[in-house]
C-alpha cells in the first residue's frame, strides 16, 4: 500500500511556482528521501503532506486520505518536525510530550507509556526535567523529533532534521532514524547527501519545484552515469541549467 | 476538552515561568499601590483630593495590572506565532478555537490571581491607614473587572496575531498609557471635565475603573451604565480578536 500518493501537485505563489506538476509515491514503511537546493520546493511539499499548505492545484493522499478534504484524518496519523525546533521553551522536556499527548487526547497511561517509550528511544532520561530553553540544539532537535513521534504517526515528516548538528549528535539522530526504519513511513528532507544515501530506501530530487529523479541510489547512479550521490545530484542538477 | 486544557496549561507555565511576569503583573501594580498611598497621605485634606486614597485607588491599580496581563498574552501569541512551535500544532488535530480558548483561559485565571492580589494588598493598606474598604464591594469590584480583564487579554491576542514580537508590545505600550492616563487611575478625570472627559468617556478605561470603584464602594447609583459600557468594549475587541486569529491562521495554513 503506497503511504503517501501525490498527484500533478502544484503550489503557486504570487510569482513563482514553488511545487510544479509533483507526481510520486512513498511506499508503506519506507525511508523516502527529498532532496534539492534551497527552494527547490521540499518544505512546501512536505507542508501541503502535512496539511500546512494547501495545493494551488493537484492533490496529495496521505495512508488513502485526501489531504484537503480530509484534513483532519490526515492530521491524526502524520507527525512532522519542522526545520526550525519547534518545541515550548519554557517547558521541560517531560512537559513538552505530555501536552503533545494532551492535544492527542491520551489517557494518563497511555501518556505515562508513550514518554516511557520516547524517553527511551531518544535515550532522554538525563534531561527529562531540563526546559527545553536550556538544552543544546543536538538535545532540542532530538525533543523536536519525539514530539512528532509521540503520537504515533503512520507517516513522519523529518525537515532538514540534522541542519546545524555537529557529527556526533547528527550521527546519533541517524541512529534514531535507523531504528524507525520499516516501523513507520519516513519523508526525509536534507542538504546533507551522506545522509541520503546512509538512511534513506529511495531518493526524490527536486528542482526548481519540479521532480528531477526518483529512485534508488543505483538506480539515480545509472541514470546519471556518476558514482556516489553527491555526483549523481550534481550530474542531474546539471542537466536541469543548475550549478556548474 | 483534553486539547484547551493541554494547552492552557502550557500557557500558564509559559508565563508563570517568566520572571518578567511577576515583576509586571504583581510587582509592578503593588508598587504603584504603595507609592501612591504614601503620596496620598502627604496631600493635605484640605484639598479635597481622594483620588490616591485607597478606596479610589484599589479600582484604579486593578485595571492598571489588567493592562500587563494584556502585554504578557500579546508576548505569549506573538513569540508562539514567530517561532515553528505554532507550526507543530498546526499540524495537529487543534482548531482555531482550542487554540483561542487554550491563550484565553489560562490569561484570565492570572487576571483573577492578580486582582485577589490586588484587592488583597489594599485591603491590608486599607487598615494601615484607617480607610474603610468593604471586603463583599471588593468581591463585587472583583466580578464587575471580568469583562476588562476578557477585553484586555483580547486586545493581547489581537496584537500578538496582527504584529510581530518587537512590535507588538509597543502597542501594548500605548494602551497601557491610554488606560492608566484616561482610564482616571492617577487624576480625577471627573474633576478635569470639558473635552479630556468627553475623550475618557468614548474609551472604555475610564468605566472600567469607575464600575470598579463604584462596586467596592457598594455605591450602584449610576454603576451600570458603567459596567455595561466595558461590557459592550469586551464584547466588540474579543469578537474582534477571534475574527483575526482565525482569518490569520486561515492564511497561514493556505
Amino acid at each position: 500500500m503506497n503511504a503517501i500518493e501525490t498527484k500533478s501537485l502544484t503550489k503557486r505563489y504570487k510569482t513563482k511556482t514553488a511545487v510544479s506538476e509533483l507526481s510520486l509515491t512513498v511506499r508503506e514503511g519506507e525511508l523516502f528521501a527529498l532532496l534539492g537546493v534551497n527552494g527547490a520546493g521540499k518544505t512546501t511539499t512536505i507542508r501541503m503532506l502535512s496539511c500546512l499548505s494547501k495545493p494551488t492545484s493537484g492533490e496529495c493522499c496521505v495512508c488513502g486520505h485526501n489531504c484537503q478534504s480530509e484534513a483532519a484524518a490526515v492530521k491524526n496519523i502524520v507527525g512532522i518536525s519542522p526545520q526550525d525546533t519547534a518545541v515550548a521553551e519554557n517547558l521541560t522536556v517531560l512537559e513538552n510530550m505530555r501536552l503533545i499527548c494532551g492535544i492527542y487526547g491520551y489517557s494518563p497511561e497511555k501518556t505515562k507509556q508513550r514518554i516511557d517509550a520516547m524517553t527511551s528511544l531518544f535515550r532522554m532520561d538525563e534531561v527529562a526535567n531540563s526546559r527545553a530553553k536550556t538544552l543544546s540544539g543536538g538535545w532540542k532537535r532530538k525533543l523536536s523529533i519525539a514530539l512528532a513521534l509521540i503520537a504515533e504517526p503512520k507517516v513522519l515528516f523529518l525537515d532538514e532534521p540534522t541542519l546545524g548538528l555537529d557529527v556526533l549528535a547528527r550521527r546519533e539522530l541517524w541512529s534514531v532514524v535507523e531504528e524507525l526504519k520499516g516501523k513507520i513511513t519516513i519523508v526525509l528532507t536534507t542538504h546533507y547527501m551522506e545522509e541520503a544515501e546512509a538512511l534513506s530506501d529511495r531518493i526524490a530530487i527536486m528542482i526548481d519545484g519540479s521532480l528531477a529523479a526518483l529512485g534508488t541510489l543505483g538506480e539515480l547512479e545509472a541514470q546519471s552515469g556518476e558514482s556516489g550521490l553527491e555526483n549523481t545530484f550534481v550530474k542531474i542538477a546539471a542537466q536541469f541549467g543548475k550549478g556548474a | 476538552m483534553n486539547k484547551i486544557s493541554a494547552f492552557s496549561a502550557r500557557n500558564f507555565k509559559e508565563i508563570i515561568r517568566d520572571p518578567l511576569s511577576y515583576i509586571f503583573c504583581l510587582g509592578f501594580p503593588l508598587v504603584m499601590l504603595i507609592i501612591m498611598t504614601i503620596i496620598n497621605d502627604g496631600i493635605p485634606p484640605q484639598t479635597g483630593m481622594t483620588i490616591f486614597r485607597i478606596d479610589n485607588l484599589a479600582g484604579g491599580i486593578a485595571v492598571f495590572g489588567l493592562t500587563f496581563v494584556m502585554l504578557f498574552t500579546c508576548l505569549n501569541v506573538a513569540k508562539d506565532r514567530s517561532g515553528a512551535f505554532l507550526v507543530r500544532l498546526y499540524a495537529t488535530p487543534m482548531r482555531s478555537g482550542d487554540f483561542i480558548l487554550g491563550y484565553v483561559l489560562p490569561t484570565l485565571l492570572l487576571a483573577v490571581l492578580q486582582i485577589l492580589i490586588t484587592f488583597a494588598a489594599s485591603f491590608a493598606v486599607s487598615l494601615i491607614v484607617g480607610v474603610e474598604l468593604n471586603v463583599l464591594g471588593l468581591l463585587l469590584a472583583l466580578l464587575s473587572l471580568l469583562p476588562t480583564a476578557v477585553m484586555m487579554i483580547a486586545f493581547g491576542l489581537l496584537f500578538g496575531t496582527l504584529f510581530s514580537e518587537k512590535a507588538a508590545p509597543g502597542l501594548c505600550s500605548i494602551v497601557i498609557s491610554l488606560a492608566s492616563f484616561l482610564g482616571g487611575v492617577w487624576f480625577d478625570a471627573d474633576g478635569l471635565g470639558g473635552v479630556m472627559l468627553k475623550i475618557c468617556e468614548i474609551l472604555p478605561f475610564y468605566h472600567a475603573v469607575k464600575a470598579a470603584r463604584m462596586a467596592s464602594a457598594l455605591e450602584f447609583d449610576g454603576y451600570f451604565p458603567h459596567l455595561l459600557i466595558t461590557l459592550a468594549y469586551c464584547v466588540v475587541i474579543t469578537a474582534a480578536s477571534v475574527i483575526v486569529f482565525k482569518s490569520k491562521m486561515k492564511a497561514d495554513l493556505q
